[in-house]
């Protein structure tokens, strides 16, 4: 991973990559070889200056602009008020011409994510357009939480609660969130 | 489009697998290499198949990775600018997609950081083909295939054509709406089939991708639709700009080939073709080749002919030039190019460089029946044009004739008489067939010829040194007959004008 670090790889990246895409990327000139990392230097950027209230989002490491950590607050009038959630974005080398792979880290009781951690979302999978960037996402899955989509749950008990038994939902929600450590 | 026809494009989808792995842009092949893809297929696909290289030279594979649609189309505009060789107008390009981030901007509502980078790609693809054209072609499309290949690059040249589809329809939804399928609305349609990042282009984006992209720079795109349809040729449908009434605005411009199966496009070419620039001298000529092995037959139609309904144009046929096709050239819309008649005949084709009026109206006036030896009546039948004249004694309307388009010579004479009437020569009208692509013959012209009182007498000389059809004058390979002193006959030779 540390072959697509940010700064460095602007100019050394043909040698750095494998030999495949540096074949591919030699004829290129310009700093811009690295598109992917360009859009998530902008979109940093973009996050550390107008952040939206409620979310946030950062790189994991200092030198892996592939990997992020963001959080969540659970909206008012949900179930999840009051609770933060942690996320993990993976970013594939194609970004944004492929959405990323996000995560919950904490566990949550939702009809759309699985005990995994795993979200089912429209814009996360077919629908993702490179329009889209980590905000959009985040407030997408915030809107989830309260408005979560019934017809397709991963979480089958979960989708059925929601509409039968409000507090038995919001007891299971309580019941499984834990706080986790930092990665 | 009805369920029906959807359940059964998706039945056709499964049949044929795009190339999911390979290039993202291959290499031109002949199109031959399609017709042995479907040697074993469905019959109708061998057809079809088989009948494609004739029209198409060549083909280029694109990708079937979700993108194909709009990966075949970009390159061809980047292609069809570096093959018209127009340093300038790459340049210009270059300004145009520049400004066009306004409309990304305001009417797409995209941000910047959203298109920027994508539109770099282009207008730094434009500049850079700009650059090396000057100094190597075979450089610059090599550059050209490297870029469509590189997936960073390629991917952002594809999204940003993606964006300017959006952005379009969104800045025109009048013109769309009832296009957009299920009720999605413009936000939803274009969330749901255009900036989704592997969705394949559907009708509509190919639509709007044309409209924003290639019309504003003069292309015209053809696709070519390879499905099970009736026909022993796919049908096909020329996309171009046109003026209010439907008639194209740059009938002479470049255009770009697309070979659609289900869901999937590649690129065709026509590379017999001549250079893009003149594309309508060969075309001409080719009409004029097949008009002359083609047997016409010709009903005249009262509801069009008005008060000269006897005037029976069917005698235009043996005119070279004067296309008994010439509607479906002119490019209306929606034209489904099907007949063999006209392979190699893309965009335009014209009226005839001499008057048809004067030999029409004469011969008719002079008798038909009369002058036309008997022939068998050929099967088909045609709508003629109408003409602005007055003449009232001819054969009645619904006069079945039939011609032969080997015409056994009658007009040869009165092309003579219109020759001096109108006092060009008539040699060097219809020696020069590049000017007969935009010749129109003016409405006095065609009176002048009407009206034309004259006698006109069917000399035996004349009778005989006519070759049965003017049209070769314009054959560049007519080689005409040399007098020679042991001929038993009379002389016969090319008898230019007299």
């Amino acid at each position: 991973m540390n072959n697509y670090d940010m700064e460095d790889t602007q100019n050394s990246a043909p040698g750095a990559l494998p030999a495949v895409q540096a074949s591919k990327l030699a004829p290129r000139r310009g700093p811009d070889a690295q598109s992917t990392t360009k859009r998530l230097q902008t979109e940093l950027m973009q996050l550390m200056t107008s952040s939206a209230p409620g979310i946030s989002a950062f790189p994991s490491a200092a030198d892996n602009l592939l990997a992020w950590a963001a959080t969540i607050e659970g909206p008012d009038d949900t179930p999840y008020q009051g609770l933060t959630f942690k996320l993990s974005f993976a970013f594939p080398l194609n970004y944004p011409y492929a959405p990323p792979t996000v995560l919950f880290k904490t566990p949550i009781y939702h009809p759309n994510v699985d005990f995994s951690g795993r979200i089912c979302l429209d814009i996360l999978k077919d629908k993702w357009t490179a329009a889209y960037n980590i905000q959009t996402v985040l407030l997408s899955l915030q809107s989830l939480l309260g408005e979560p989509n019934n017809a397709s749950p991963l979480n089958g008990e979960a989708a059925e609660l929601w509409d039968k038994d409000p507090e038995e939902f919001k007891r299971k929600v309580l019941g499984r969130h834990r706080d986790v450590d930092d990665e | 489009m009805a369920n029906n026809d959807m359940e059964a494009q998706e039945a056709l989808a499964r049949d044929f697998q795009p190339a999911l792995e390979g290039p993202l842009v291959g290499d031109k092949k002949s199109s031959l290499a399609i017709t042995e893809e479907y040697a074993k297929a469905d019959p109708i696909y061998v057809v079809k198949t088989s009948a494609l290289p004739q029209k198409y030279s060549h083909y280029r594979p694109v990708l079937g990775d979700g993108n194909c649609g709009w990966r075949a189309a970009g390159f061809s505009y980047f292609e069809t600018l570096l093959r018209l060789r127009n340093k300038a107008q790459l340049e210009e390009e270059v300004a145009r997609i520049t400004s066009l981030n306004n409309l990304l901007k305001t009417a797409g509502g995209f941000s910047e950081w959203v298109y920027e980078d994508m539109a770099e790609e282009v207008t730094g693809l434009l500049s850079d083909l700009a650059n090396l054209l000057p100094h190597s072609i075979p450089q610059a499309e090599a550059t050209l295939r490297e870029r469509f290949n590189d997936p960073s690059i390629s991917n952002s040249i594809v999204y940003y054509f993606r964006l300017l589809a959006s952005s379009w329809l969104k800045a025109n939804p009048a013109s769309y709406e009832g296009f957009i399928p299920d009720g999605l609305g413009v936000d939803g349609y274009t969330k749901n089939w255009i900036e989704p990042v592997n969705q394949e282009i559907d009708h509509l984006g190919m639509t709007l991708l044309i409209d924003a992209l290639l019309k504003p720079v003069g292309f015209a795109v053809e696709i070519v639709y390879l499905d099970r349809s009736e026909g022993s040729q796919a049908n096909s449908h020329v996309f171009q700009s046109e003026d209010a009434n439907g008639v194209p605005t740059n009938p002479a411009g470049p255009m770009i080939h697309l070979l659609y199966r289900p869901s999937h496009y590649d690129i065709l070419y026509k590379d017999q073709a001549p250079q893009i620039q003149i594309p309508q001298n060969t075309n001409i000529q080719v009409q004029r080749a097949t008009s002359l092995s083609h047997r016409h037959n010709i009903q005249t139609t009262p509801a069009v002919m008005g008060d000269m309904s006897g005037l029976d144009m069917s005698i235009f046929s043996c005119i070279p030039g004067f296309s008994l096709q010439q509607q479906s050239h002119h490019g209306f819309p929606s034209q489904y190019n099907t007949t063999p008649l006209e392979a190699y005949t893309p965009s335009s084709i014209s009226v005839s460089p001499i008057s048809p009026g004067a030999s029409s109206a004469k011969v008719s006036s002079n008798g038909l029946p009369a002058t036309f030896p008997a022939q068998p009546p050929p099967p088909n039948s045609l709508t003629p044009p109408t003409l602005p004249s007055t003449h009232s004694a001819f054969p009645p309307p619904t006069t079945q004739l039939p011609i032969l388009t080997h015409l056994p010579a009658p007009h040869r004479p009165s092309l003579s008489s219109h020759t001096s009437l109108s006092g060009h020569p008539l040699s060097s009208e219809l020696s020069s067939p590049s000017s007969a692509s935009s010749f129109r013959p003016s409405k006095y012209e065609w009176e002048a010829a009407a009206e034309w009182e004259g006698p006109v007498v069917f000399q035996t000389s004349t009778f005989k040194n006519s070759h049965y059809n003017v049209a070769h004058y314009n054959n560049p390979n007519f080689q005409p007959e040399e007098w020679t002193p042991e001929s038993e006959d009379p002389p016969t030779g090319r008898k230019r004008s007299s």
